[in-house]
């Protein structure tokens, strides 16, 4: 009985074990230490004989798969094989917990920067388009004024002209 | 399915770790202590051995501080603690809380004037 117990107790630590590769080994260590003092305790606490106690106890605990994660998730390390080959200076949390396959995310963000380079380029073409215009349209109202007030010498005469003009037909 | 499950990791992340210093702001705890108390609260703690992870990373920040206690019965137990930072911080959390709380009440409509 006992040993059936420190099986299954055995067992269950070893799963989460299994699963805390990449994680520094000091703190794989405490948390398998403080799992194995907490099934100790409450299995001294509540004075727990059978098996179906103490699985009860691991029950609450969480499955290896939940402990392993958490773990991960704290020590920001990733937990699996193939997802330590990437840099790890890659923000733990950036990418939810639930989305383990990293290449597809990476080429996702790989299209978003060719599209934000794109974007980018396209709003500095812009920019530069805009400038001319402003320049262009600056030249264009800058002579105005000039034009404004170079005409001013015809423009009386011209006002004279058509004073001199219909006043004729007034008077006529 | 997902959706469910990532709001509530979503929430826990950020407010689970001020509920740990609250346990032990007034008196230390052992870990089955702390880990049982979280784990009666369904939306708080997926798994108790989920907590343990937790309150490694507390302590490695200086937050909370432990020791193992030789148990006059039994296997020795290791006892939390609140450091200064962990205490400040705990006070930090609690003022950012408050107002924090009553943004997202007045924008979803879940205050009480709503």
């Amino acid at each position: 009985m006992k040993t059936n117990n420190t099986d299954v107790v055995a067992e269950y630590l070893r799963e989460v074990d299994q699963r805390l590769a990449g994680l520094p080994v000091l703190q794989r260590r405490e948390l398998l230490a403080d799992l194995a003092a907490h099934i100790a305790t409450e299995r001294d606490e509540r004075n727990l004989a059978s098996e179906g106690e103490v699985i009860e106890v691991l029950e609450r605990l969480g499955t290896p798969e939940a402990i392993a994660a958490a773990a991960h998730e704290e020590a920001g390390t990733r937990p699996r094989r193939p997802e330590t080959f990437y840099p790890p200076q890659q923000p733990a949390g950036f990418y939810p917990p639930s989305a383990p396959p990293v290449p597809p995310a990476r080429a996702r963000s790989a299209n978003w920067t060719l599209i934000a380079l794109l974007a980018g380029g396209a709003i500095v073409v812009l920019f530069v388009l805009c400038g001319f215009l402003a320049l262009a349209g600056g030249r264009d109202s800058a002579p105005e004024p000039a034009e404004m007030n170079a005409p001013p010498p015809p423009t009386p005469s011209a006002t004279a002209e058509s004073r001199d003009v219909p006043a004729p037909t007034v008077t006529g | 399915m997902g959706d469910v499950s990532q709001l509530a990791t979503g929430l826990r992340r950020g407010t689970l770790e001020f509920c740990v210093l609250a346990m032990v702001e007034y008196e230390d705890r052992y870990g089955n202590e702390i880990v049982r108390r979280l784990g009666d609260e369904p939306n708080l703690a997926a798994g108790e051995g989920t907590i343990y992870p937790l309150l490694s990373r507390l302590r490695r920040s200086g937050w909370l501080e432990s020791k193992w206690v030789e148990s006059p019965s039994g296997p020795p137990r290791r006892y939390y603690g609140l450091t200064m930072a962990g205490r400040s911080a705990l006070e930090h959390f609690r003022t950012e809380w408050v107002s924090f709380r009553q943004t997202v009440d007045r924008l979803v409509g879940t205050g009480e004037a709503a």
